[in-house]
């Protein structure tokens, strides 16, 4: 079985883009990829998406990705996990390499959610859940998240503030990220001062929509960055049939499996992009790795332990809440930052000496997991 | 008609939030009130049929649960022009095998639906029923109908008596004409009416008209009833046919819902009778007529046999107590009345 | 919503029917196919209680499309009689009486419909009582 590098990759600055389709993020993305990577023939096209039929009236992105690169004959297809599109994308890549099959695989992730309005745009998101059970009684993704979010509170009665540290780290590392699509701090009293979305959660403290595309060029020729682990669990789709909701089951499978297929200390790691869609998930996704005790996310961060400087930096570049979620391309986004701190290109944003990474993309409310453990080549 | 059904189970159900005359007479006139106190006003996500389903489940409860063969729904505001609630019904409540459709006589669509039931019971071919009235009333803004024009929703359980049934409708009468006092085309949203011409020539000669009629087939007269419920477009027209026709205060009292509930139309006399089957004794009669526009009256007498014996079931002017008021705004959005 | 997709859920949706194992006596709403518990597939339809506990709940204030006339939608997590956890809204709930741990039960409203000529979907809703 061979291993599986990370060659080159090329991101798209996050943010409104008016004048780029779906099909020029994706091009733009490649692009950057392919020339950082030099002369390279690409056997096969991954596109990670969740929406692009019902907001973008486009599907097919495989073809239409390798028709637009003028690689016609590649084999392609499109990816989907809902918001782990991007993550299960490299996952799926990782596979085609290590299997042997493959031996250059450009992984893209990309949404377009602009061209829309909210209330069609929360429809669209609302199809991570059941359509027959959940999307019916008018829930929205958000609203579920709120749910668990005030559940949480209430079992390990934690406060909201607690919670919100998560946004203000995201948008401190966001504000020396130059592909991030918000880069403006902000304090705990201004996330408080935002009115509710859907109780507790706040305008400040969800995620944003944004478009972009993030690439990633997948070898198995060794180059800077290794990928030891591509892991994917999950779990229940309805959220409340799950014996107990508050526990993020399947980041906790898929972690606990990629630390022993990579053989690495979880203490070892040197950052961790979480999937901070909203600060409940983060809470949790850091409680099911171990690196919270439960009930203890919040306190944390708000001693500090996953700031920048803190023992554990986490969303290096801003993460979902302040570099941005373009759903399906997120993932991706997250695998190209670990890669730039990697190999020592991540600028102003470098954690310095990082050896080893850990990325998190989750689709729904924990239902799909994808972690990524990755290395420095020395 | 002489009639022979029992009445096996009852069930009123008002919509939890009201508006006052008052916060009506505001908007369009700066000041003033209407006839009225209040009325009950549905919420954005109630209609006839979520309001007949609330009703029809108290009455089922209490009848515990016989095999339904006939759901018949009067009202004036179904859901659908074409698709009755029987249909919508069947599947609720788990009958399949009814005969489910929708009644329509402005507002006695609801008696109408206990005499047809009662016609099939005593006839034989059917051994249980369910007669519903239930209605949004569609209030024109600014007109003096739209301080009483309610929500609401009554529903009886027909039977075969059998000695142990809550009441028994012992006959029934109806008197019907030609008489323009309040109608509605199929597209408008509003009805129209003839102002003070829905008095006397409508609301007045026809109850009196079916009241009378009754006493002449019975031989009954107005000391006979313990109680008299008459249709209440507003809360003094009962009070003055009462007195017309010879029965005393005492005999409508209990009864009268309009000053606190406005009028729900096809659920008026069955939400009345509702009240009235709360503090009745057996042994006591009870005279039931009602009023639709267009027009007519149906009038019932109703013999009292047994109290209800359902441990979960409170009494409806226990259930009325606790209410919301709302506003104009508010109202206007629920009951779609204002235009995007 | 879609019209024919409702239809065939309608009774789910207005009785809170969902499914009991015959194996293991495990209770689900919404329905499943195969036991979550003991990987039976003997299941057979069970009509839920209709009456619970609130557990969480928020006000959504920007409801996706379809439920855009309706905002806010109260919704929340409801522990019903039989100890399972179901989603659902809550109807008639002014915001003082939303508490975790306030008794509710279930009733039937209307959830949506296609605008003024399509299908009324009706479904579960619980009232605070």
């Amino acid at each position: 079985m061979s291993k599986v590098y990370i060659k080159s990759v090329g991101v798209v600055p996050v943010g409104e883009h008016w004048n780029k389709s779906l099909t020029d993020l994706m091009v733009e993305a490649s692009l950057n990829a392919l020339k950082n990577a030099g002369n390279v023939k690409i056997d096969r096209i991954i596109v990670g998406n969740m929406m692009s039929g019902y907001l973008n009236n486009q599907e097919h992105l495989g073809a239409l990705l390798a028709s637009a690169l003028g690689m016609k004959g590649t084999d392609a297809l499109k990816v989907e996990a809902a918001c782990g599109s991007g993550g299960m994308a490299v996952h799926e890549g990782y596979v085609s390499i290590k299997s042997g099959e493959f031996e250059n695989v450009l992984v893209v992730g990309v949404e377009k959610m602009k061209d829309t309005d909210t209330s069609v745009l929360t429809k669209a998101l609302a199809m991570a859940e059941s359509a027959e059970f959940t999307q019916v009684v008018g829930a929205s993704f958000i609203s579920l998240n709120a749910l668990l979010m005030k559940m949480y509170m209430n079992r390990y009665n934690v406060q909201e503030e607690y919670l919100d540290n998560f946004p203000v780290i995201a948008h401190k590392n966001a504000v020396t990220a130059p592909h991030a699509q918000f880069r403006k701090a902000f304090t705990l009293e201004d996330v408080k001062k935002s009115p509710y979305l859907a109780e507790p959660i706040r305008l400040l403290s969800s995620a944003p929509s944004s478009d972009g595309a993030a690439a990633v060029l997948l070898s198995s020729k060794p180059s800077d960055v290794e990928i030891l682990a591509s892991e994917v669990s999950t779990n229940e789709l309805i959220l409340f049939q799950r014996e107990n909701p508050l526990r993020f089951e399947a980041t906790e499978k898929a972690f606990k499996k990629a630390i022993e297929k990579s053989s690495i200390d979880p203490a070892e790691v040197d950052f961790l992009e979480i999937h901070d869609a909203f600060p409940i998930v983060a809470a949790l996704s850091l409680e099911a790795m171990g690196y919270s005790e439960e009930g203890k996310a919040g306190y944390d961060a708000a001693k500090g332990k996953y700031n920048f400087e803190g023992d554990l930096p986490i969303l290096t570049f801003g993460g979902l809440k302040a570099r941005g979620h373009p759903v399906g391309g997120t993932g991706a986004y997250q695998v190209a930052e670990a890669y730039m701190q990697l190999s020592g290109t991540a600028g102003k944003n470098q954690v310095q000496g990082a050896k080893v990474g850990v990325t998190q993309n989750v689709g729904g409310v924990d239902t799909t997991s994808i972690v990524h453990i990755m290395r420095r080549v020395s | 008609m002489r009639l022979n059904s029992a009445v096996l189970g009852y069930g009123a159900y008002v919509p939890k939030y009201r508006i006052s005359t008052e916060e009506i007479a505001r908007i369009w006139f700066g000041e003033g009130s209407g006839p009225n106190r209040m009325k009950a006003v549905a919420s954005y996500d109630e209609d006839a049929l979520t309001m007949a389903y609330e009703a029809a489940s108290i009455a089922l409860k209490m009848a515990n649960y016989p095999e339904i063969e006939a759901i018949l729904v009067g009202s004036e505001s179904k859901p659908y022009a074409v698709k009755p609630m029987g249909s919508v019904l069947s599947d609720i409540l788990g009958f399949n095998k009814i005969l489910g459709v929708d009644l329509e006589f402005a507002c006695k669509g609801g008696t109408e639906a206990v005499q047809m039931i009662s016609g099939m019971i005593t006839s034989g071919v059917i051994k249980h029923g369910l007669a519903i009235g239930s209605d949004t009333a569609q209030g024109r803004p600014s007109d003096d109908l739209e301080y009483t024009a309610a929500s609401g929703a009554g529903a009886v359980v027909l039977g075969q008596p059998n000695g142990k049934e809550i009441a028994k409708i012992t006959h029934s009468v109806t008197f019907v004409t030609d008489t323009p006092d309040f109608w509605r085309r199929p597209k408008e949203h509003y009805p129209m009416h003839l102002g003070r011409f829905t008095g006397e020539p409508a609301y007045f000669t026809h109850i009196m008209s079916s009241v009378k009629l009754l006493f002449e087939e019975t031989g009954y007269k107005p000391s006979d009833f313990n109680y008299a419920i008459f249709h209440q477009p507003n809360p003094k027209f009962p009070v003055e046919v009462g007195k017309r026709l010879g029965f005393k205060d005492e005999q409508l009292k209990p009864g009268l819902l309009n000053d606190e509930l406005g009028n729900s139309y096809s659920a008026n006399t069955l939400v009345a009778l509702s009240v009235v089957l709360d503090v009745s004794k057996p042994g006591d009669k009870i005279l039931l007529s009602s009023f639709g526009s267009g027009a007519g009256s149906d009038t019932f007498v109703i013999e009292v046999v047994s109290k209800a014996d359902d441990d979960d079931y409170i009494p409806l002017r226990e259930r009325l107590k606790n209410y919301v008021e709302i506003d104009y705004a508010t109202y206007s959005k629920w009951r779609n009345k204002i235009i995007r | 919503m879609i019209p024919i997709a409702y239809w065939r859920n309608r009774k789910l949706y207005t009785r809170l029917i969902g499914s009991r194992c015959k194996k293991c006596g495990a209770e689900y709403y919404p329905p499943v196919k195969v036991c979550k518990k003991c990987g039976s597939v003997e299941i057979e339809e069970k009509e839920m209680p209709k009456t619970g506990t609130i557990v969480s709940f928020t006000k959504l204030t920007e409801p996706p499309v379809d439920f855009k006339d309706y905002a806010p939608v109260y919704l929340a997590m409801i522990r019903l009689d039989n100890g399972i956890l179901v989603l659902g809204q809550l109807a008639d709930a002014e915001s003082e009486e939303i508490k975790i741990g306030a008794k509710v039960m279930a009733t039937i409203r209307k959830w949506t419909e296609d605008g003024q000529s399509g299908i009324i979907y009706y479904g579960y809703k619980f009232k605070i009582i």
